[in-house]
């Protein structure tokens, strides 16, 4: 994955509806906060947690626009139900890459 | 005490569901189509608030902390005032066993998250229609087809409520039994669609004649039969004597000639008449009276007469 690509920014299907701005805009301000959540609850051990967090983001993400964040988190959901450490580490990597670049 | 179906100016959707985004979302999309959106973020707050605002739908998530939307969905389905009101699914499960069970469970639907907000919506929108149709014919059942009062079988559960609470609280009740005086000759004379006028224009009288809380309706044939909640005796001859004054008045267009009366008995609840059946059996021998007596008028049951045999 070549830097460039890794960090193209990931816009809302809904970005044009103006009824759907400031949502967006919540959604998306609330992403630093979701990827501390994920890295702490990973790092503490907390894979239920990680999991409620996954499940959230993958109900929440694609209503907000943001499909390709369901889909990601719909694998770290699974993932984290097998509890393999290197599984669910890869999933969530691209889960937060996917978090860092959502922009409006 | 006429029987209507009120349309909600801007339906109460309660909305259940954990996750802060989900609920900023769809409080912004409903509230967008004239819903009143109120919001839950655990199911135990979620039943609380549904009994506390009975709200039209609910959009209720399904892993929750704590109480899960399963649990939520049970609770709700054995609460009386609840356990009709239609409740979507909202879940981030697209197992088909999820749909099954929450289906099996009462659920009206069952929506997948992410969701379509355009979809989700037509789905509150036929949710709540159904609902509607089935709160018309569930009261259709209850109302008799030519004059639009309560039918019998209603009539006869509230009765036996009313009965119930009034030896509870000591609240008067009164019941009238009315019938049209030689009905049958206005039929043989002019015909069914004038006697049927007859039945519907005193059902007209007597609805008009009533208070919010009093309930009319017809027995059958040509008895209709009221019950006046929280009036006592006199309260309710006033009304009885309104309605039997106003029928002797009315002209008849099929009929000019002809005027029609109406006879009444009364009978109040007491400790002799504390039953359905000794409070109808009352006021049915007071009935009796007011023909034997003339027609016409009312008669009132007297409780130190003695009962008839039987």
């Amino acid at each position: 994955m070549s830097e460039s690509s890794d960090r193209e920014a990931i816009v809302s299907e809904f970005a044009g509806d103006p009824d759907m701005l400031e949502l967006v805009e919540f959604f998306v301000g609330q992403m630093p906060e979701r990827v501390r959540q994920l890295r702490q609850s990973f790092e503490t051990g907390s894979l239920d947690e990680l999991r409620t967090l996954a499940h959230q983001l993958k109900g929440a993400g694609g209503s907000y626009g943001f499909p390709q964040i369901s889909e990601s988190a719909r694998r770290l959901e699974k993932q984290s139900e097998a509890a393999e450490f290197a599984e669910v580490r890869r999933g969530l990597d691209d889960l937060i890459d996917l978090c860092n670049r959502v922009r409006m | 005490m006429v029987p209507a179906i009120e349309l909600d100016e801007a339906p109460v959707v309660l909305v259940i569901d954990d996750c802060p985004a989900i609920r900023r979302l769809l409080t912004a999309k409903l509230s967008a189509s004239g819903y009143d959106v109120r919001t839950a973020a655990d199911g135990h707050e979620g039943v609380e608030m549904a009994r506390a605002c009975a709200p039209s739908l609910i959009l209720l998530d399904l892993a929750m902390p704590g109480m899960d939307g399963f649990e939520v969905l049970r609770e709700l389905k054995q609460c009386p005032a609840l356990m009709h009101t239609p409740v979507i699914v909202l879940s981030g499960s697209d197992d088909p066993c999820d749909k099954a069970t929450g289906l099996d469970l009462g659920a009206a639907d069952y929506v997948c998250k992410p969701f379509d907000a355009v979809e989700l919506r037509a789905r509150v929108r036929s949710a709540l229609r159904i609902h509607r149709l089935m709160r018309l014919l569930a009261q259709r059942a209850r109302l008799d087809g030519l004059t639009g009062l309560w039918n019998r079988s209603y009539f006869d559960e509230r009765l036996e409520s009313e009965l119930g609470a009034h030896a509870r609280s000591g609240e008067p009740v009164a019941l009238a039994m009315c019938d049209l005086d030689r009905f049958k000759e206005i039929n043989d004379a002019y015909g069914h669609p004038a006697g049927d006028a007859v039945l519907e224009g005193f059902a007209r009288i007597i609805a008009s004649e009533l208070r919010a809380h009093d309930v009319a309706c017809r027995y059958g044939g040509e008895e209709f039969a009221i019950l006046f909640r929280g009036a006592g005796e006199a309260q309710a001859r006033a009304a009885l004597e309104r309605i039997r004054a106003r029928l002797s008045e009315t002209v008849w267009p099929a009929h000019p000639a002809r005027r029609v009366t109406a006879s009444f008995g009364l009978a109040c609840a007491s400790p002799e008449f504390r039953t359905r059946e000794a409070l109808v059996a009352a006021a049915d021998a007071a009935l009796y009276d007011a023909k034997q007596r003339g027609r016409d008028r009312i008669a009132t049951a007297l409780i130190a007469r003695p009962r008839a045999a039987g």
